[in-house]
């Protein structure tokens, strides 16, 4: 399914809930809050002396001393409300991200759907990024508003540039889907990729390709607006909202603990210090999500990248 | 402009041009050497954008990009830093904002990047717009590449304004320490060169200054250098000057020939004597002392012996006085003496006495025996006079008394004698005016051939008619015209009126004969021969009617010059005679050294004829001497018909006295004289 400059929620409970749901969502959140402290309190402290650091990962969309810190609040948040310490691990690159998510090295990691699809095997996902106050994203193409192009197919045999590597979901698989959608194959136009999404974008406004791939909001990121006169791209298409990063752990950790994980991420809103953390790691909120979440960017994976067509 | 002034200003001018190209220089150097700094700056800087950036380039990296250009971008003085692709549209977007250069060009491009970020065209042109509308920019391009294939260029501008600034800055400090530096030594060289030489130079100034006032005074020599050496000389300069002023000032005031005191000296000390003697009621004689006939010596046996003369005189009179006595020469061979302190005129005359006998005492000039005597005129203060002009011309007045045939050898003054001295300057006066007034007149006395009795020619003599003194003789006035010189103007009125009296007489028929005019020895000069030559042609008469009588002492003088005219008045036909022959002092060499006619034998000696036997042998010799010598002898003063006729017999060629005929007026020489019929007048040769 193709969307033209909607931004359409996937799931509606992502997207518009109702003032009950969000009543009992909120008591829900408490309550694990709640029980979550509890637990802390009576079993788990004197565990937590004698435990095993927990690892985090996190995906190196950025590079490793920004993602240092921006996450280290968070980090030294969990350590501190888990009574355990959290050892936060910084990759120098996807590749080694992916083999340390392939080799199960971390306990809690934070990565895209196209990772979180692939190694759902060895991970489940508790919860989702929420970012500039929305839950979920969309890919898209983007051209130049005086380039005539106006459809999709038109991009037949044109150049097209991608943020990022083939990982990237918002900027490469989901752009790839709306190819797709509109019948051209991988071989019907010459792909290139930019260092990341803004400068695919970027790309685009110099004239290194005739579309881009990414991200439905990247358009309006301050460093896309910062670098270049925006106003003269334009959305060509854009697919169905996804639901944002995912954040999961190990399937082999025990439930309480990925259960008090999930509680402390998303109960990051109820405070101050948490809003805090959430600002300093560029996020406006976490929210819960499970397996069943991320069924559609699995279906959008299957098409685009098949499991025979994985790097990995 | 003061000298001082201009060595410092040429000093400064000096030191600011060196200066100023030192700053030149120096500023020259530091400007290439910063520029080279800025240049090197800006290519390691764009060296290594250009290194790191094709990672960028090739991975579409542009955030990257940016992030470079906004790194050289903040570098220090670059003003842009923009990285095109290869096809040379820019890829980065960013510029300096607080740049006011940066500013002002996106104000003259009308490009407003607060909406948005410009577009390449417009970084292209506000790129385009820095590079060529800043002067003090420095535009530099660097390629990026990877491997051999292009990717694109950095292009970086680099401002020199900080480079202007700093150059600027350091001229002005540098021109403050130059300025401070020269108005130091201007300073320093000012004040050496006023103590070490403006000092010495205004004293030597001042020294100089003095010297044109007359006052030689010497210079402090303060130094050894060439200053010092200018003070040393100026001192010897003011040496010699004394010397040649005390030597200037001895010869002003001696006489160069017998080293005694000169007239000038000798009238200061008489005026210094006299204030003494009026202070102390004293007497004061001056002594005027002439040589008698020196100029006989001088002629006779040269002028050398003369001065020789004067030396011996003066020495020997020198010695005759007291020390505190005084013996001036004044000029030829007049000396005089001062005598302060006598007690009377006894005493003076006692001194006199000395004098006279000093110079009178023989002495050997030239191996020759010569004696010299003097005549003395004495005036005493403050009888004679009170003051030196007045005592020194009185001394003058007696000594010419004392010269006065008759008169002793010394003579005191006396007031007659000015009486006389009056009398004759007004008898000068008055002769000034006796042509004008016609009080001249010629007398004519025939001059016979000896054995005739009729007149051949007639003497002109000339007579002088006062109107209050009556006759005035010529022995009297004559001299004095010759003292005065009016013997010139009343010469040539003797020969015109005897000109043309001539030819009055030759217009009447008669036969005047030879008129004889006698010449002042200051009158054979060369005018006389035009004069005469214009009287005989203005007149028609033959010239060899006029006959010159000069006497011997004419001779004496310039013997060249007097050959010479006297050559030209007998070339015109003029004759010549030699009056008053053997009362002279001249030898009988000029007899043949002079071509005369006739010479004229003078009356002293006929007087004593025929009873003096040495006058009659002198008589006999001397017509015999003539004879020789072809000139013929005229006697005068033929008084007596004994002399007459002795003289006739001793072979006298023409006789004249009062025996023959006595002086006469024109007239009555016109009514003697025979028509031109008359053989005997008309025939020179006969005479």
């Amino acid at each position: 399914m193709l969307f033209h400059h909607l931004h359409l929620p996937v799931y509606p409970q992502a997207s518009a809930p109702p003032c009950r749901a969000l009543l009992l969502r909120w008591t829900g959140i408490l309550l694990l809050v709640l029980a979550s402290l509890l637990a802390d309190a009576l079993t788990l402290a004197p565990r937590a002396a004698t435990q095993e650091p927990l690892t985090l990962g996190i995906l190196p969309r950025r590079n490793a001393t920004l993602t240092t810190e921006l996450f280290t609040p968070l980090v030294e948040y969990l350590s501190k409300s888990l009574g355990r310490e959290i050892q936060l691990v910084t990759s120098k690159d996807f590749d080694t991200f992916l083999q340390d998510v392939k080799d199960e090295r971390f306990d809690i990691v934070h990565y895209n759907q196209f990772h979180y699809v692939r190694s759902s095997a060895q991970y489940r996902v508790i919860a989702h990024n929420r970012e500039f106050d929305r839950n979920t994203v969309a890919g898209a193409l983007y051209v130049k508003k005086d380039s005539g192009i106006s459809r999709v197919e038109q991009l037949r045999g044109k150049t097209i540039i991608f943020g990022g590597g083939k990982d990237a979901m918002m900027s490469y698989i989901l752009p790839r889907y709306l190819l797709l959608q509109a019948g051209l194959q991988p071989g019907d136009y010459r792909e290139i990729f930019a260092k990341s999404p803004p400068n695919s974008l970027i790309g685009l406004y110099y004239d290194e390709a005739q579309a881009s791939g990414a991200g439905d909001i990247l358009i309006d990121l301050k460093v896309v607006k910062g670098s270049v006169d925006t106003s003269q791209l334009t959305h060509l298409a854009v697919t169905e909202q996804l639901l944002h990063l995912p954040w999961a752990v190990r399937r082999t950790m025990e439930n309480e603990d990925a259960a008090r994980i999930q509680a402390l991420l998303i109960g990051l809103e109820a405070s101050q210090e948490g809003l805090a953390i959430l600002k300093q790691a560029q996020m406006t909120g976490i929210g819960i999500a499970n397996d069943d979440s991320y069924a559609p960017h699995r279906r959008v994976i299957d098409q685009v990248m098949p499991p025979s067509q994985d790097r990995h | 402009m003061r000298l001082a002034s201009r060595f410092i200003l040429i000093v400064s001018g000096i030191l600011s041009v060196t200066l100023a190209l030192n700053a030149y220089y120096f500023i020259h150097s530091q400007n290439q050497l910063l520029e080279q700094q800025l240049n090197e700056r800006g290519r390691v800087l764009g060296h290594l954008i250009a290194l790191i950036s094709p990672d960028a380039m090739l991975s579409f990296d542009f955030l990257t990009l940016n992030e470079y250009a906004r790194e050289v971008s903040r570098q220090r003085d670059v003003v842009y830093g923009v990285i095109v692709n290869d096809k040379g549209t820019p890829l980065t977007s960013f510029f300096n904002h607080q740049d006011p250069r940066v500013l002002d060009a996106l104000q003259a491009l009308e490009l407003d990047q607060e909406t948005a970020p410009l577009t390449p065209p417009k970084t292209a042109r506000l790129v385009a717009r820095l590079s060529s509308s800043l002067y003090d920019l420095l535009p530099m391009e660097f390629p990026i590449s990877h491997g051999d294939r292009p990717l694109g260029q950095l292009k970086v501008g680099i401002s020199r304004e900080q480079l202007h600034t700093q150059t600027q800055r350091q001229l002005l400090i540098q021109s403050s320490i130059y300025g401070l530096i020269i108005l130091f030594l201007c300073s320093a060289i000012f004040w050496v060169f006023r103590y070490n030489v403006m000092g010495p130079v205004n004293r030597l100034m001042a020294a100089s200054r003095n010297v044109g006032l007359g006052e030689l005074k010497e210079v402090a020599v303060t130094s050894t250098d060439e200053l010092g050496s200018l003070a040393e000389t100026f001192n010897t300069m003011i040496h010699a000057i004394r010397e040649e002023q005390a030597k200037l000032h001895y010869q002003a005031n001696h006489d160069a020939l017998t080293s005694l005191p000169n007239r000038m000296m000798a009238i200061e000390r008489l005026e210094h004597e006299l204030r003494l003697a009026r202070r102390h009621h004293e007497l004061v004689a001056v002594i005027f002392i002439d040589l008698d006939n020196f100029k006989v010596v001088n002629d006779t046996m040269g002028h050398a012996a003369g001065d020789e003369l004067l030396t011996m005189v003066g020495s020997r009179l020198l010695s005759r006085l007291r020390d505190g006595d005084t013996l001036a020469r004044l000029g030829g061979d007049e000396f005089l003496v001062l005598l302060p302190r006598v007690q009377d005129p006894d005493e003076v005359k006692q001194i006199a006495t000395r004098l006279l006998e000093a110079t009178s005492e023989r002495l050997m000039l030239h191996s020759r025996e010569v004696i010299v005597h003097c005549s003395i005129g004495v005036a005493l203060y403050p009888t004679d006079g009170i003051s030196a002009e007045e005592l020194m011309a009185n001394a003058d007045n007696a000594m010419y008394q004392a010269k006065t045939p008759g008169h002793p050898p010394t003579c005191f003054f006396t007031h007659e004698m000015n009486v006389r001295v009056r009398q004759r300057l007004q008898l000068e006066q008055d002769l000034h005016l006796a042509v004008e007034r016609n009080e001249l007149e010629l007398y004519f006395q025939p001059i016979f051939q000896a054995g005739q009795c009729r007149p051949i020619g007639a003497e002109v003599l000339l007579r002088w008619q006062h109107p209050q003194n009556g006759t005035i003789s010529p022995a009297t006035f004559i001299p004095l015209a010759e003292a005065t010189g009016l013997i010139i103007p009343i010469g040539d009125w003797v020969l015109q009126q005897a000109t043309s009296l001539l030819r009055h007489w030759l217009d009447l028929g008669l036969a005047p004969g030879t008129l004889a005019i006698n010449i002042s020895r200051l009158q054979l000069q060369a005018r006389l021969i035009p004069v005469i030559r214009d009287l005989v042609t203005q007149h028609r008469i033959p010239a060899n009617v006029l006959e010159l009588e000069m006497t011997e002492n004419i001779l004496l003088d310039d013997h060249a010059e007097i050959s010479e005219t006297l050559d030209q008045l007998q070339a015109m036909g003029l004759k010549l005679s030699l009056d008053d022959f053997g009362t002279g002092y001249s030898s009988l060499s000029y007899l043949r050294r002079f071509s005369f006619d006739a010479l004229k034998i003078d009356r002293s000696f006929i007087q004593g004829l025929p009873q003096d036997e040495d006058g009659c042998a002198l008589i006999g010799a001397i017509v015999v001497m003539a004879h020789r010598l072809g000139l013929r002898v005229v006697a005068e003063g033929v008084e007596t018909i004994e002399q007459r006729n002795f003289l006739q017999q001793q072979g006298c060629d023409f006789l004249q006295g009062y025996l023959l005929a006595r002086p006469m007026t024109a007239d009555a020489y016109q009514a003697t004289l025979p028509s031109q019929a008359c053989p005997q007048l008309s025939n020179d040769k006969e005479m």
